[in-house]
């Protein structure tokens, strides 16, 4: 028994959209996700959302609510006969996705819900708001469920970089007043992909001791951030091929839904259904790192 | 599975979901200063002919004057839960923050990293695994949620959900801007600062603890109150259409806490405390009322204010009126408290407790 992703969605800028925005394209994302699970909107029970840079930076609601009404996920008052959506944000720098998987995966393991939906997506806030934004717009959903068999998504692992390595946290972003308006400032440090890439690797080997596994068993890694200089490191310090990542070309500016783009990747390029052993693998800003697998 | 309009868990569950939690410590933090709503009124820019202290019962709040932020309020508040606990911060296993403001530094309001590991290095829970919920005023009980099915699961023996809410200068914002009653912009004048941290931990096999937490998403209503950074100012501002947030409460709460009486087998005269979200002591009195209307009884004790002294603090409410109950002695062993949520999205949600010997104890005597 356990929680299996069903195929992850993508939704990219839509070149006609003045304002596409991070909400849009978590609606659009959520929308296909819903669809290729097979399922209606109404059959959600549960939506987290683990993107970060909103339309106007919006702090309250959750940026999940707004999606579940767009997308018409039981929207309405409580009636009889039916059920209700219960929906939230998770915020966990670029591993906010596989935080959410990870609540996703607790409610369907207690079988409180019977399908969950983890959405992310980030754009420029606009309004000026963030001059030089510098991640891509860029939204992804996936749909879980559970299913009774043995192998699915199981065996989370999280580490922190350490107080004394962990000055400014690798990466941050702020909103604050210059004197005149507030601005968001993103910065990264120039180490950020080295240390997150060496902290990936203890996460993904204590996952993989956890199961009796050991690197060369792996057959796929979906990892986050996209960038070639993560998989070089992660490779080289797991000892995992380089050929056994999963890469999407033109996507090293995507923040947080980054995790999801490389499982939507690993599906198109057919090597999600060939791999009986795949190891997810998210790095953030903290710097944190939490790893799974994925027994297929 | 259960087929309620309330994603619930009830507990103990049958199956993979054997254990419960229980509330092991609270604690809070509080600025030392006090603007009273005359002192907050006296600064609008306007002449606004509203006497906010009538329409909404508050007094006076505690805010911050720099001294404090969103990440000191909630370090502070999970170092004195801490404190109060059996529990080292080595034991947590894991730490969620679910604060709306995010402010370090000032009014800096910090994305990432999460606030969450801040809170855990300050107080030394560096096996913790972090992360950040938001979820608006109903944070603090999602992120109780998220750590009970943990626990419930076996999963985890202990976790900890905190807040820290710099959240008063909204109102600063707001004063500039309101002219009349009817400003979108009212609301943000109720709000006060704090912090609150609870852990969590499994209960002992037969023990009482948290039986009932169900939540639910009424998105139809998700643009009722929505909040931004400022354009032109620090911070940020808050936009509320606060009657029409009222008016969906009252018709839709009942219907829900239904459902969580029913599946604890319970009646509304079982419950011995109610604490609601703290938006304005008139507004949770009359809601009160209503209530008893609708289901033909009471809780045992008057509906728990706290408003009036420390106005809305948004997601810390129920933890700082919880260790105001437990500070008075007014909780006894064996109470039974329902947390109730109301928030921005619209959330609606509903925590049943009881209230146990070692709790009462980390307060007082533990009779």
């Amino acid at each position: 028994m356990a929680t299996v992703l069903d195929p992850a969605a993508v939704a990219r800028d839509r070149w006609w959209a003045r304002r596409p925005g991070a909400r849009k394209a978590a609606d659009q994302a959520c929308r296909d996700a819903i669809e290729r699970a097979g399922l209606q909107a109404a059959d959600i029970d549960l939506l987290l959302n683990a993107g970060l840079y909103h339309d106007r930076v919006l702090s309250e609601p959750a940026l999940a609510a707004l999606i579940q009404e767009d997308v018409g996920i039981n929207p309405e008052d409580p009636h009889p006969g039916a059920h209700g959506t219960f929906s939230f944000d998770v915020a966990n720098g670029s591993c906010g996705v596989l935080s959410a998987l990870q609540i996703a995966d607790g409610f369907l393991r207690a079988r409180t819900i019977d399908h969950a939906l983890v959405v992310a997506s980030d754009a420029d806030p606009g309004r000026g708001l963030a001059p030089g934004f510098p991640f891509a717009s860029r939204g992804a959903a996936v749909v879980c469920h559970w299913e009774d068999r043995d192998r699915g998504l199981l065996g989370f692992h999280w580490a922190n970089e350490p107080p004394d390595t962990a000055q400014g946290g690798g990466l941050r972003a702020s909103v604050a007043f210059d004197g005149r308006r507030n601005v968001l400032v993103v910065e990264q440090d120039r180490d950020f992909t080295a240390r997150a890439a060496a902290l990936a690797v203890e996460v993904a080997q204590a996952v993989l001791d956890e199961h009796g596994l050991r690197p060369a068993d792996v057959d796929l890694v979906v990892a986050n951030p996209l960038t070639a200089a993560f998989r070089s490191g992660v490779a080289t310090g797991l000892g995992v091929a380089q050929d056994r990542f999963t890469v999407v070309g033109g996507n090293d500016q995507v923040h947080t839904a980054a995790l999801l783009v490389a499982l939507a990747g690993a599906q198109d390029q057919s090597r999600l259904a060939e791999a009986r052993t795949v190891l997810l693998l998210s790095a953030g800003a903290g710097i944190t790192c939490g790893a799974a697998l994925v027994l297929r | 599975m259960s087929r309620t309009w309330l994603m619930m868990e009830k507990s103990p569950g049958a199956g993979s979901a054997p254990h419960v939690a229980r509330i092991e410590s609270v604690g809070r933090r509080l600025p030392p200063t006090r603007l009273t709503t005359e002192e907050l009124m006296a600064s609008t820019r306007h002449h606004t002919n509203v006497d906010l202290e009538r329409l909404t019962g508050i007094h006076e709040r505690r805010v911050s004057t720099g001294d404090e932020d969103s990440l000191s309020l909630a370090a502070g508040a999970a170092a004195e839960c801490l404190a109060r606990s059996h529990h080292g911060p080595e034991d947590l296993q894991v730490l969620v923050n679910s604060s709306i403001t995010k402010y370090r530094g000032g009014l800096s309001q910090w994305l990432e990293p999460a606030t969450s590991l801040a809170i855990a290095r300050s107080i030394g829970a560096t096996e913790a695994q972090t992360f950040d919920v938001s979820n608006a005023c109903a944070g603090m009980l999602t992120g109780v949620f998220l750590v009970a099915n943990r626990i419930r699961r076996g999963d985890i023996s202990c976790g900890m959900v905190t807040s820290g809410e710099y959240i008063s200068q909204l109102g600063q914002n707001a004063a500039k801007h309101i002219r009349n009653v009817l400003s979108p912009e009212l609301a943000s004048l109720t709000l006060g600062d704090a912090g609150a941290a609870v852990i969590l931990e499994r209960a002992t096999a037969g023990e009482p603890g948290i039986e009932i937490a169900g939540f639910t998403t009424v998105s139809d209503h998700s643009r009722l109150c929505l909040a931004y950074p400022a354009h032109n100012d620090e911070g940020a501002r808050m936009f509320t259409k606060s009657r029409a947030i009222h008016r969906i409460a009252i018709a839709d709460t009942p219907v829900l806490l239904q459902e969580a009486l029913d599946a604890a087998d319970l009646s509304i005269t079982d419950i011995d405390f109610v604490i609601p979200h703290q938006t304005s002591a008139r507004a949770i009195r009359k809601g009160m009322t209503e209530l008893g209307e609708v289901f033909g009884g009471l809780p045992r004790h008057p509906v728990v204010v706290t408003v009036d002294h420390y106005g809305n603090t948004a997601s810390t409410t129920h933890f700082v009126a919880l260790v105001e109950e437990l500070e008075a002695g007014a909780l006894e062993v064996g109470d039974r408290v329902a947390l109730l949520a109301l928030a921005s999205g619209l959330e609606i949600g509903v925590v049943l407790f009881t209230v146990d010997k070692g709790l009462v104890g980390l307060y007082g005597d533990g009779a």
